[in-house]
């Protein structure tokens, strides 16, 4: 039906346009009201309808893909001249390019989360987004960062060069500025992920990074940002922008240790002596249990983890000999008193190490 | 295979039956393969062909639902006189199979788990206005079991179109209520103002309906009992009594008094008493509780009636009775637990006993 002439299409009647199309990357966006569902939903066509066919086999591994952070693909369309058009979740609203700052470093913090998880989700399915900035992600209604505007996503290996430059400037790697034939791999994706970042922390690029291709980016530019940031994953995040990709972290990488900042001084841990319950957490601390003169120690909590900080006499946990240092296992029974001694000269604590979810 | 189709039939050129799931009180649903967008998808169709149009409005309600805890509504097709609504596949099955099925009961950490989850999804629900009501565990769906990749709510759509069989049962008494089928699975679930004026639900009814899962999931009951005997229950919505081991144990006793807290909190007769969805986003978020692997193990051997040794895929984990929430579990029996490093063999916490 929708093939019958060269010239004009037609799309299939349940979706309906709706407002103005736009272009981006290699293609052309209808937005379009489903009429079976009665939603809108965004029509993406393939511009140059010799990379339609490659790109619907690299679709595919998108479209098996499970991400929060992804649009959902919902069909495949007929488009022009035997294109296809991708019929995708629309997300109403300002992209994150749009967006304004960040009120607090918590929200900076789920949001680049949110992004370096849906970046790390794309990577796992080997495919390369290759054109990952603030414009190409949108908050949804319930706050779920989405990323979108696949349309030049390579999938990984030996396909994955590119001619001539395409990418955005300031968010594409110094490597994809070449002359000739260029090959990149993902690390591409992390080096606009980290420009990415910068961008929502300033609303701004420095002038280097603006460049073409652009300039290393200036020592301790993350550490300097005003937001909190701890200095380790300050200096992660920089690494994203270094000029060497493989100098770059993995995506994973940076999505748990962004998580590690974001659940920071969250953690608590429940302990229980003689059915007497009492907490240790940010707030509180430090922890001795003590049995004169059979044994001692002391359990503190750095912020990230639970760790034995002093220890002397005899103490086992969970039935092993102890350490000062050793981290504290998610559950466990502190034993003052060796196996030798009579129960009544012997003392349990339990210790229960737990934490909120970063939930959505 | 059962309902209209068979296996490795084609629906409208696209959906291939692979198999079936199972059915409700209003519509069959079927694993199916999506073979434009190679991809898994559950295809559900209604019973009865008269509810079509009905149907098709509840897929346009469902489809404005969009969470990382809500089913995704993909599409919604019309073929000669049948209707399809298509749906994000959840490997695995639902809450009353995926947990209940094995346990009686579970541990607070799983069930503050469960519970954040299930307020985040009908949150996103209520925010764009749309009432579930029929909310029991056949219509949430939990990926992976015990460890709980996901946990997805379902059926939006289905639950307005069970709204009029419901309402009718509701207003035709308790035979008519016992006799509905759709209304037997939901009753236990029910809030008081939908048995009684079942036409003027809000959203406060759902907020009942997750009170009352939440009550199954860590006592092993509906608050109000099932059958006719809940009805009359229900409606006198005296605040339940959570059986002793909800809170009997120290180290469960925190967090197992904060969700029977909360979850008595949901089910206050008086709806408007009742916490938000948002409002128990925020209180959940609070709740602490880890996040650590699941297994299943066998009880291998049990000393001075005080502690012993589970063997879980041939390793034997040591455990204490102080660990166990619920009922003891005796010898031979199978557990559910997670476990952690300890000298001469790891060690349990917590350990529920298995069905």
């Amino acid at each position: 039906m929708a093939r019958s002439t060269k010239a004009r299409f037609v799309l299939p009647t349940r979706y309906k346009p709706e407002g103005a199309g736009s272009s981006g990357g290699f293609g052309h966006v209808t937005f379009c009201r489903d009429l079976h569902l009665d939603r809108l939903v965004a029509i993406k066509f393939i511009q140059d309808p010799a990379e339609s066919r490659r790109l619907k086999d690299e679709f595919q591994a998108l479209l098996t893909l499970r991400s929060k952070h992804v649009v959902q693909v919902y069909d495949l369309v007929p488009g022009p001249e035997d294109t296809v058009g991708i019929v995708e979740e629309f997300i109403p609203g300002k992209d994150l390019f749009e967006s304004d700052i960040p009120s607090s470093l918590n929200e900076y913090l789920r949001a680049i989360w949110q992004i370096a998880s849906g970046i790390a989700d794309i990577h796992e399915a080997k495919i390369i987004h290759r054109d990952i900035k603030p414009n190409n992600m949108k908050f949804d209604g319930e706050g779920i960062i989405k990323i979108f505007d696949f349309g030049l996503a390579r999938a990984e290996g030996a396909e994955a060069v590119t001619k001539n430059f395409v990418g955005t400037r300031g968010f594409a790697a110094p490597e994809l500025y070449g002359t000739n034939t260029v090959p990149f791999s993902r690390a591409v994706d992390t080096y606009a992920f980290g420009a990415t970042a910068l961008y929502l922390a300033t609303r701004n690029l420095p002038k280097n990074i603006l460049q073409q291709p652009p300039s290393a980016l200036a020592d301790g530019t993350f550490r300097g940002l005003n937001l909190g940031l701890r200095s380790s994953l300050a200096d992660l995040l920089q690494a994203t922008m270094e000029h060497d990709p493989a100098q770059r972290p993995l995506m994973s990488t940076i999505r748990d240790k962004i998580a590690r900042q974001l659940l920071r001084g969250k953690h608590q841990a429940l302990t229980v002596l003689n059915g007497k319950a009492s907490y240790l957490n940010a707030r509180n601390r430090v922890v001795k249990l003590e049995l004169p003169s059979v044994g001692k120690i002391e359990i503190s909590y750095d912020m990230y983890r639970f760790k034995v900080t002093a220890v002397s006499g005899e103490v086992a946990i969970n039935n092993k000999p102890v350490v000062v240092g050793q981290e504290i296992p998610g559950s466990c029974v502190v034993a003052l008193g060796g196996g030798h001694r009579q129960w009544f000269q012997r003392a349990y604590v339990t210790f229960d190490v737990s934490h909120p979810e970063v939930v959505l | 295979m059962k309902g209209p189709h068979k296996k490795n039939e084609i629906v409208s050129g696209r959906y291939r039956i692979d198999g079936f799931l199972g059915e409700g009180g209003m519509q069959f649903v079927y694993r199916a393969h999506d073979l434009m967008l190679d991809r898994r998808v559950a295809l559900k169709t209604p019973k009865n062909a008269s509810a079509e149009k009905r149907f098709h409005r509840s897929a346009i309600v469902a489809a404005k639902v969009n969470h990382p805890n809500v089913a995704k509504t993909l599409d919604y097709l019309d073929v000669g006189d049948r209707a399809y609504l298509v749906e994000e596949y959840v490997s695995g099955s639902d809450l009353g199979q995926a947990l209940l099925g094995h346990a009686h009961y579970i541990d607070p950490y799983l069930a503050a788990r469960v519970f954040h989850h299930l307020v985040k999804g009908l949150a996103a629900s209520h925010h764009v206005g749309v009432v579930h009501r029929d909310l029991k565990p056949s219509n949430v769906m939990v990926g992976g079991g015990f460890q709980l990749r996901a946990i997805k709510i379902t059926d939006f759509g289905i639950a307005k179109l069970a709204d009029e069989e419901l309402t009718q049962a509701a207003e035709g008494g308790s035979d008519s209520i016992t006799s509905s089928r759709t209304a037997v699975g939901a009753l236990p679930y029910m809030a008081p103002e939908a048995i009684e004026t079942p036409r003027k639900v809000a959203l406060s009814a759902d907020i009942w309906s997750i009170g009352a899962m939440m009550y199954e999931l860590v006592s092993g009951k509906p608050p109000y009992g099932t059958g006719l005997k809940a009805v009359r229950a229900i409606l006198e919505a005296k605040p339940p009594e959570f059986p002793s081991f909800v809170t009997s144990n120290a180290q469960f006793a925190p967090l197992s008094n904060s969700l029977s807290d909360l979850i008595l909190k949901c089910l206050a007769k008086d709806a408007q008493k009742r916490p938000t969805a948002d409002q128990l986003v925020g209180q959940c978020s609070q709740l602490y509780y880890p996040m650590v692997e699941r297994h299943v193990g066998t009880i291998r051997t049990i000393r001075h009636n005080a502690w012993g040794f589970i063997a879980v895929d041939g390793t034997d984990v040591f455990f204490n009775f102080d660990s166990v929430y619920g009922a003891r579990p005796g010898l031979n029996d199978r557990v559910m637990l997670s476990k952690f490093p300890g000298g001469g063999a790891h060690r349990a916490h917590p350990v529920v006993k298995l069905r």
